[in-house]
């Protein structure tokens, strides 16, 4: 096997992510299938910092720092500028951590959705607040230690659903993808770019340095956690055709998915298998989900359509 | 090309306020951020020794030549493979394959019929490249004693280099135990004598019926030659030592099969018994069985111990021969008149390991019986015959003292293949044949020795890979093989070999899969030229790219270990 990207960067090294960020190498596949023609809009987020410094930048292409909670409105509003100029081939993508999507950026995610304003928004979700000191957010797992979660008192509350929340706005396209599927993550963004309307990108992004893991694994752990169905790879049309995208070969249980990272060294074995539980019940859910078929449904289909 | 080679980098001036821009914009790239400093460790392109090369007694470049069988390069894939195995058209039929055995891929799914596909490179060189013409002539003479493998692999990599070769061989045809000892329906005769048409064409002089130690002495040779190579192999049947051992009826394995490869049709009855347990005794009854004989192994120990080589038991067994565990000759019966009746046995057990780590077999006693056979070829084993060394040349128990590269106690005598070690292989031979060449040329720097660690199978990142079944090697059905002498394996199409050579992890060996690059958060991969390289001004030495190089290509130093460049 072997993976075929579009060889033209647009990005440049020098960046200053951790070694082996996940967010970075997402931002260099999702620059890779937009290509020149294409805006980005970060809020807050460990991409602010990554970007480097004044006077130093590390996209080649446009970018625009905004306010924690506005990445969203902000995107729809350049898009709207470059409309109102006539510029109507440029791709204006939102690109926001879990924290300024699940959490702070919630209302103008919502608000850009059900205007099904013309924008790819990408949550590139690394499971808490990660350059302000690892802080827990509402994708943090539940059992994950944080500085906010303790060993003692880790995580309890199951990490948010975002790609529901996002599904139920009915919005053309949703998606998820990570690192070790370098072909799905492109072709996704390809797809999403051809979409007229709000575009919702979620993908599993590791942090070696807040997952406590070795940062060699990053593409490993995100193998992983799609094989242990811990993160599943699918999209949704129009919230309501699911499609999983990559079925996982084996049945891995998700200890192996746990193990390498430090932030789940201690759980205990209970803790594990009400893990695997919940992880099991949602795959299951999913791939019900992705087995109706609305096609046959004309009435749910002309809805769907409008 | 790395990027600050690339780019130039803008280092825009910040010095009074007027310099800022109004508001906050970029002024220039991460470029100018050397994120290499915070490098602990450091990536590097480092090929490693896969253990099929370093188990393959010439150490083919076995998942290189792959690796050119994909790309259908398959010119590529014959020279590289001449380069350390003149003739993979014969290895390629009947080695062993120690490669296949240490295959990296059998611990996956099946090891990568290696074997095969060498033999359909090797064929299709045959067929379609122009056998090589020697370089200038150099003023070296060389004798070597025996055309079987070891003489022939000398040969041609020394005339190949413009060395004078001559070839003193006492039978009437080349090829040692190629053409005496290896049946035809393993080894047709035509492979053989097209691979000599290499050394025909290096100019190599033969001098057939030729038996040095009556018709030329060593002696002799070395006074006329520079450098004198002994490969006169292993050719002295081992006696059973039991009664009657001369009657007629009685034949030893090697003259038996010599007999056939010589055209002959040797004669033996109905009932045919073979004592041994080695390929010998395997090549003897499965020819017995072509000549329509009724042919019965039997062995001391029991199959676990058998020195034969696994798949030729099989074979044999495939084709309805009987092997008999388990019993040793005690004679060989014959009526008064001297005709050959039967031989009589002892039941066997087995006792302690011996020095070969084998268990020991010991009588039962008082269990013998008598078995009717009309006739009985004994197969137990061949010996150097040390007669035609001079005095001076140091021996071992079994052979001449030689070392690795073929150095004897005496300066410009070498020695090689089945002489030095006693039986073994078509391929031993061929490396050790290929090493004293080397070592006459004055080439030993290219010699390779065996490693201690070739890449291991927990080292490759096997997330890459689909399991996939190999090939199976095509043959023809028993019931018309054993009919007759023609080839039992007729070997892998093109589209087999592609297929087969797709299984191979590559281990240790970078096919330029892309995984570094595509995977580096850094950008530092880079291969505008054709190579990778990384790009140390940035690479944070994060490690994935080493981690999810699926064959263990990169390694990581620790960065104060590193050269300075
Ligand atoms: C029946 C049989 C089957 C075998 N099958 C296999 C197999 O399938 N695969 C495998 O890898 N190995 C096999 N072997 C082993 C293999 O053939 C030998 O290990 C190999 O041939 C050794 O090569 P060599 O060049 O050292 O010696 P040889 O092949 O024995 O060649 C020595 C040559 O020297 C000549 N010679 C001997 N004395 C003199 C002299 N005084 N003057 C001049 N010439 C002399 C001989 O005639 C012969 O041509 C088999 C052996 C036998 C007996
Ligand atoms: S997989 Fe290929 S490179 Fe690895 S040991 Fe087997 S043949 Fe050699
Ligand atoms: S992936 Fe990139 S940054 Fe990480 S060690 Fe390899 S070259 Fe360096
Ligand atoms: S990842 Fe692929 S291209 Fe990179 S070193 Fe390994 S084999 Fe070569």
């Amino acid at each position: 096997m072997r993976f075929t990207v579009p060889e033209k960067e647009l990005m440049f090294p020098g960046h200053v992510a951790c070694p082996g960020c996940g967010g970075a190498l997402a931002m260099r596949f999702a620059l890779k299938a937009l290509g020149e023609k294409t805006m980005v809009v970060l809020p807050a987020c460990c991409w602010t910092i990554i970007d480097g410094p004044f006077p130093m930048h590390s996209l080649q292409v446009p970018v625009l720092h905004t306010a924690f909670e506005t990445a969203a409105i902000a995107a729809a509003g350049v898009k709207a500028g470059l409309d109102i100029q006539g510029k109507n081939d440029i791709t204006v993508m939102a690109w926001a951590g879990d924290g300024g999507t699940l959490d702070i950026g919630i209302q103008a995610l919502s608000g850009a959705a059900e205007r099904n304003d013309d924008i790819i928004y990408t949550c590139y979700d690394n499971e808490a607040y990660m350059n302000t000191g690892i802080q827990r957010s509402s994708a943090t797992p539940k059992g994950a230690w944080t500085t906010t979660t303790p060993e003692k008192t880790p995580k309890s509350e199951p990490k948010k659903n975002i790609m529901e929340i996002m599904n139920a706005h009915r919005i053309p396209y949703c998606a998820t993808a990570t690192l070790a599927y370098p072909e799905d993550l492109i072709n996704k963004f390809k797809k999403a770019q051809s979409i007229r309307g709000t575009k919702f990108i979620h993908i599993f992004a590791p942090c070696p340095t807040g997952w406590k893991m070795a940062p060699d694994l990053m593409i490993k752990i995100c193998r992983l956690a799609v094989e242990t169905n811990i993160f599943p790879i699918y999209e949704c049309e129009n919230g309501l055709n699911y499609s999983i995208n990559i079925k996982p070969k084996n049945q891995i249980p998700v200890v192996d998915y746990l193990k390498p990272q430090g932030r789940f060294r201690h759980l205990i074995q209970k803790d594990i298998e009400q893990i695997q539980k919940s992880v099991d019940f949602e795959w299951e859910l999913l791939q019900y989900r992705a087995s109706r078929d609305f096609t046959k449904s004309k009435n749910i289909q002309s809805q769907a359509k409008k | 090309m790395k990027w600050l080679e690339k780019y130039k980098v803008q280092v825009p001036i910040l010095e009074k306020e007027s310099d800022y821009p109004n508001w906050a914009i970029s002024m220039t790239t991460t470029l100018l951020n050397h994120t290499g400093t915070w490098r602990i460790f450091r990536p590097i392109y480092l090929n490693k020794i896969p253990p099929c090369n370093n188990e393959c007694p010439t150490n083919e470049k076995i998942q290189s030549y792959m690796d050119l069988v994909k790309q259908d390069k398959l010119l590529e894939a014959y020279k590289l493979i001449l380069e350390d195995n003149p003739f993979p058209s014969i290895t390629g039929r009947v080695c062993y394959h120690p490669c296949e055995t240490e295959c990296n891929r059998k611990d996956y799914d099946e090891s990568i019929g290696i074997h095969c596909v060498e033999r359909f490179i090797g064929d299709w060189g045959l067929k379609k490249v122009p056998f090589a013409k020697p370089a200038t002539k150099r003023k070296v003479s060389i004798a070597i004693i025996g055309s079987g493998p070891a003489g022939m692999a000398s040969a041609y990599y020394l005339a190949l280099n413009g060395f004078n070769v001559t070839i003193f061989e006492k039978k009437a045809k080349l090829g040692g135990m190629l053409r005496y000892g290896i049946p035809a329906y393993r080894l047709p005769k035509k492979v053989l004598d097209n691979e000599f048409k290499k050394l025909i064409t290096l100019g190599v002089k033969f001098r057939t019926s030729s038996l040095v130690g009556k018709d030329i002495t060593l002696d002799n040779l070395r006074k006329n030659f520079d450098f004198v190579i002994i490969g006169h192999g292993a050719h002295k049947n081992r006696p059973m030592v039991i009664p009657n051992e001369e009657a007629s009826g009685v034949f030893s394995g090697l003259d038996f099969l010599s007999q056939i490869n010589s055209g002959k049709r040797p004669k033996i009855g109905k009932k045919v018994a073979i004592i041994g347990g080695g390929n010998t005794a395997i090549d003897a009854a499965r020819s017995c069985l072509r000549l329509g004989s009724i042919p019965t192994i039997l062995y001391r120990r029991t199959r676990a111990e058998m020195p034969a080589v696994s798949d030729e038991i099989d074979a044999a067994e495939a084709e309805g021969i009987k092997i008999e565990f388990l019993v040793a000759p005690v004679k060989i019966t014959v009526t008064k008149k001297g005709k050959l009746t039967g031989i009589e046995l002892i039941k066997m057990k087995l006792g302690r390991p011996d020095a070969s780590g084998r268990r020991r077999p010991v009588p039962v006693e008082k269990s013998n019986f008598t078995l009717k056979f009309d006739s009985i070829i004994s197969a137990i084993g061949e010996q150097v015959d040390l007669s035609i060394l001079s005095a001076d040349i140091t021996k071992t128990e079994w052979g001449v003292k030689a070392d690795f590269i073929g150095r004897t106690n005496i300066q410009n005598i070498f020695a090689i293949g089945d002489c030095v070690t006693g039986p073994k292989t078509v391929v031993e031979a061929f490396g050790a044949g290929k090493r004293t060449a080397l070592q006459i040329m004055g080439n030993a720097d290219k010699i390779q020795h065996k490693v201690e660690r070739p890449v291991q199978y927990s080292e490759l990142n096997l997330d890459y890979f689909e399991h996939t079944q190999k090939v199976p090697p095509p043959q023809m059905p028993v019931a018309v093989r054993k009919k007759n002498f023609k080839e039992v394996h007729t070997g892998y199409s093109n589209v087999n070999a592609k297929n087969e050579s797709e299984r191979c992890f590559s281990c240790g060996v970078c096919n330029k899969c892309d995984n570094c690059f595509v995977v580096c958060p850094d950008l530092s991969v880079l291969k505008d030229t054709g190579e990778y390289e990384f790009d140390y001004d940035y690479c944070k030495g994060c490690g994935v790219c080493a981690h999810e190089c699926p064959r263990y290509a990169i390694t990581m130093i620790e960065e104060s270990k590193a050269e300075v460049e």
